[in-house]
Formats: C-alpha cells, structure tokens, sequence
C-alpha cells in the first residue's frame, strides 16, 4: 500500500528533521531554558514518529507511548525548571556556562570572548505614540492646590 | 545520492549562520541558505496522490519546521518558547492528520498550554534586562550544526533504506490472482483500519487500551507526577536555603 508507506516516510522524515534541530539547539545555544525547549523539540520529534508507527500499524501501542511522554515530560518540565530556578538563585543568571567546573578534569575552559561590536546592528525600536488631545488648561487657584498638596 | 549531502550540507552551513554567533552579519545568507535546503528536501518527498491531504501535510510540516528552526536560533528566548509553542500547535496538526485526535488535543493543552506558560514565568522571572551576553553567543556553532544534520541524515538513510523495498515488491505482484488477493488483504486491511485506529470512536478505544492493557503504567505515571512536584518543591526550598551562606558568590 503505497500510500500509506509514503504518509509513514514523510512523519519519519519531518520527526528525524525536528529531532535535529533540537540537537543543534540543545548542543549550541548557552541559555538553559532554550536548551530545554530544544530538548522537549527533540521529544516531539520521537513523538510524531511513534505516531506515524501507530498508524501503520494499526495498533494503539504508539499512540499509548506517546501519552506517556507527554506525562513524563510534564513531570520533568516541573523539575527542571526548579532546578533552573534554584541555579539561577546561585549566579543570577541563567547562563550554563556558569557551572563549567562541573566538566570532566582533561577538558578546556570555555573563555567568554568580548563581544564584537554591534555597531551595525540597529537599536530596537519601540513605536512612539503621537501627543493626542489637548492639554487641559487648569485654573490658577486649582493649580495653587495641587502645589500646596 | 548527490543531492541529499547537498541539502544536508546547506541546512548545516545554514544552522551554523543563523546560530547566535555574537554578531547578526550572515544570518540572512544562513537564512535563505536553510530555506532553500528545506526546500530542496521537502521537493523529495514522496508525494500521497490526493492534493488535499498534501497540501495539509505539506503545510503543516512546513509550519513545524520552520518555527523549530526559529525557536532554536532567536536571540531573545522569549522569541524561542513563542516559536516553540507555534512549532507544538504545528505538531498537533500534524497528529491530528495522523488520526491521534486526542493526542493533538493533549499535546496542545499539556504542551502548550502548561508547560510553555511555565517556561515564560520562568523566563519573566530569570530574564535579565536586554539581551544578555550568553544569548548572544553560542557554543560551538559550527560543530553542533554539522552534528545535528549528520543525525538527520543518518537517520533518513535508515528511514529510506528500511521503507524503499516495500513497494518494490509490492509493484511486482503483477499476475491477477495475485492481485486479487492483494485486494482483498488490502479490502481486509481497510476495514482493520477503519475498526481501530481511525474509527469515529478513537478516543473510546484509547481509553480502552489505557485503562486495559496499560493499566499500571498509568498508575506509575500518576506516581511520578506527584513525587515530581514533591520534588520541585523540596528543590525550590532547598536552593533559597543554602543561597544565604554563599550569596556573595555571584
């Protein structure tokens, strides 16, 4: 049956792609809440090839593992980001960098680099409201009070 | 065989410019660099025949895809769990065109409903003012890419190789007995499929397999939610407690 072969092919392929990219997320990127963003994209990658498996085989199997995961993750949500709390109350920051003595004795030290300067790169820009209305005019004796007060 | 490496090869050269690197030169060419390799991998896919069912498939793996791609390359990681949660409702399309219906509905209110809000008060919490240097840099850009596409590619290898025989033979069945059996197998298995997995009362028979066969299971899974939160409570506690004797350590 072609056709559902082809269906199977395609999840497998769009699971094995976002499970990649949560790899390069959680081997690259220094904060610790976007490494576990791309560690629970690698688990939706499982996820969506446990859930195409299930369709091709007809069988509730998948579909059950994958309820699971999503019980499992939400456990492992509330713990790490009690940990990433925790941590945070230590260093103030939430860079992993921070806690590179925890790597093995043979390893180097990674070095923060100074930035280079952005001086291409724009200042972010807020919009800007117009003045809108006119100003109320108050009375000199009005204005007297509230400099009293 | 050339133009998988080539794609592969792109999306990583691609990966490794969009990754934050401490400046922003490169990253429309890393950019339009991934684009196009996405393009050149979702032109190979093999396609169903009905240009419905495509179109969705096609545009909600597109969706997925492109926000995992932003979710893992924005600076600002308020930017990542918003992309995130784009790439989790694209995911629960996805499911839902599968037949898992109450898999996309859970993944939608576990995912991004619970767990997403708690990454933003996390990050509402922890986040310092602008951006900060460690968002700015990454680790190792170029080598965490070449990594991460050599697991995609490594990956549809083993996908292609375990699934391209199958039609093969199944092309081969050419005399007519045969293909009337082949039929009738496929009439059988229709109708299979349409008793279990994409019946009308799919959640009725998910509930059955849940409170059936994986019974315990459940019950494991409800213990260890509640030792989790248990656990995040005793962790919470015990950081602030130890941060007085070593505060001035940051």
């Amino acid at each position: 049956m072609p056709h559902e072969i082809a269906l199977l092919h395609n999840y497998l392929i769009v699971g094995a792609v976002l499970f990649g990219i949560g790899a390069i997320g959680f081997l690259s990127r220094r904060n610790m809440i976007v490494m576990f963003i791309s560690a629970e994209m690698m688990l939706q990658g499982v996820s969506l090839s446990l859930v195409a498996w299930s369709r091709f085989h007809n069988d509730f199997g998948g579909q059950m593992l994958v309820l699971f995961i999503i019980a499992i993750a939400a456990c492992e949500a509330a713990i790490v980001l009690a940990l990433v709390i925790a941590l945070f109350q230590r260093r103030g920051n939430l860079d992993i960098a921070q806690w590179q003595f925890l790597r093995e004795a043979n390893q180097p030290e990674f070095r923060e680099e100074p930035l280079p300067d952005e001086s291409g790169e724009r200042p972010e820009e807020w919009p800007h409201l117009p003045a809108a209305g006119v100003q109320p005019t108050v009375s000199p004796e009005e204005a007297d009070y509230r400099a009293s007060v | 065989m050339g133009l998988p490496t080539l794609t592969l090869l792109l999306a990583a050269v691609g990966f490794w410019l969009m990754l934050p690197r401490g400046t922003s030169r490169g990253r429309l060419v890393g950019t339009v660099l991934a684009v196009v390799a996405l393009g050149l991998g979702g032109s190979r896919m093999p396609l169903l025949g009905q240009w419905m069912a495509d179109g969705m498939f096609v545009c909600l793996a597109a969706i997925t895809v492109v926000s995992a791609g932003c979710a893992v390359t924005f600076r600002n990681p308020v930017y990542c769990a918003i992309w995130f949660g784009m790439s989790l409702l694209g995911t629960a399309g996805l499911f839902l065109l599968s037949g898992a219906q109450f898999l996309a509905v859970a993944t939608i209110i576990v995912y991004a409903g619970a767990i997403l809000v708690t990454f933003l008060f996390v990050l509402m919490l922890a986040q310092p003012e602008g951006k900060a240097s460690y968002d700015r840099v990454s680790w190792e850009a170029p080598l965490a890419a070449a990594a991460g596409m050599v697991m995609v590619g490594v990956l549809s290898l083993a996908i292609g190789s375990v699934l391209a025989p199958v039609p093969a033979v199944k092309g081969d069945a050419a005399p007519s007995v045969l293909a009337a059996a082949e039929v009738a197998t496929a009439i059988a298995r229709e109708e299979a499929m349409s008793r279990h997995i994409l019946s009308p009362d799919h959640v009725a028979g998910l509930g059955r397999e849940l409170f059936g066969r994986h019974l315990i299971a459940l019950e494991v899974a409800g213990m260890l939610l509640f030792v989790a939160l248990v656990g995040a409570a005793v962790i919470v506690a015990q950081g602030r407690g130890e941060r007085e004797p070593d505060g001035g350590e940051r």
